[in-house]
């Protein structure tokens, strides 16, 4: 696989389109949607996860996503009933599970060799360091619920 | 027949158990390469492993060296199952002694079908 410069929006959209089919299938599908640099992520309840890249190429990946579409990932991911109880300790391990494949596909298309961090998951949005540079951002709606894939960098890199 | 998953996401492990016990297999769980290697020591003998690459305290590919390092589970098949997809990890894996090598994000047809060519399931048998 030819590796590129930075990711680009498209790059985002594909990973997480692939990402999205196996885990939660095609019937509803993933909607892009338009938002304008610098708009917050507009869920009320959030959850994120991210994950870093480190090497051949220097980033971190990023979900956002709504605590719905978290609890519905976690269900679908788990096999679980609907009415089943599901823990915050469920919910970010299926919601860093979800960072862990978008973020290691995306290492895929950059130059490496590079090494991938364990996730990291919060129930709130994702924090940022404060020269990080947003390089690529997918906004998308799953099932009525927004989902937010990030790519960052540093100032410094 | 057993299957060893080794995974530190609970939710992993759960999509891959389904897959394996709907293929018929007993199937046995570790969060990391250390609880997988106790569990071998402890006489688990699978007759498959799917190991992901980046868990805590030990990693896949350190599980994988250690289980060809013992001639007695010379006969355990390991196969990858993991979003470490650039071409020089997948070559490392291999030459430490992984059979196979799936990508995550997989569909259930793609680990069957990796078991299909391992001969450790019948073609045909459904996911």
């Amino acid at each position: 696989m030819s590796s590129i410069a930075a990711p680009e929006a498209a790059d985002v959209q594909a990973v997480t389109e692939q990402v999205w089919s196996s885990f939660l299938g095609d019937e509803e599908p993933l909607i892009p949607r338009f938002m304008e640099p610098g708009h917050p992520f507009d869920a009320e309840e959030v959850w994120s996860s991210a994950i870093s890249i480190g090497g051949g190429w220097s980033g971190t990946v990023t979900v956002e996503l709504s605590a719905n579409l978290a609890l519905e990932l976690t269900r679908v991911m788990l096999a679980l009933e609907a009415g089943d109880p599901i823990s915050d300790e469920d919910l970010a391990d299926a919601v860093g599970e979800l960072v862990n494949m978008v973020g290691g596909n995306i290492k895929s298309l950059m130059p490496g060799p590079s090494v991938l961090t364990l996730p990291i998951v919060a129930a709130g949005r994702a924090a940022h360091a404060s020269d990080a540079i947003e390089v690529a951002r997918l906004d998308a709606v799953w099932a009525g619920e927004p989902v937010r894939v990030s790519v960052h960098t540093r100032a410094s890199e | 027949m057993k299957a060893l998953i080794i995974d530190d996401s609970r939710a992993m492990r759960s999509i891959l158990r389904r897959i394996v016990a709907g293929l018929d297999f007993e199937t046995f769980e570790a969060a990391n390469g250390q609880e997988a290697l106790d569990q071998l020591n402890d006489g688990l003998m699978p007759e498959l492993c799917l190991v992901d690459w980046n868990m805590p305290v030990m990693d896949g590919y350190t599980f994988i060296t250690s289980v060809r390092a013992n001639q007695g589970w010379r006969n355990i098949t390991l196969m990858m199952v993991t979003t470490e997809s650039e071409q020089g990890q997948i070559v490392k894996a291999l030459a430490a002694g992984a059979h196979e090598y799936v990508i995550k994000p997989f569909t259930p047809d793609a680990i069957v079908e990796k078991l299909e060519i391992l001969g450790l399931v019948g073609r045909g048998i459904p996911a």
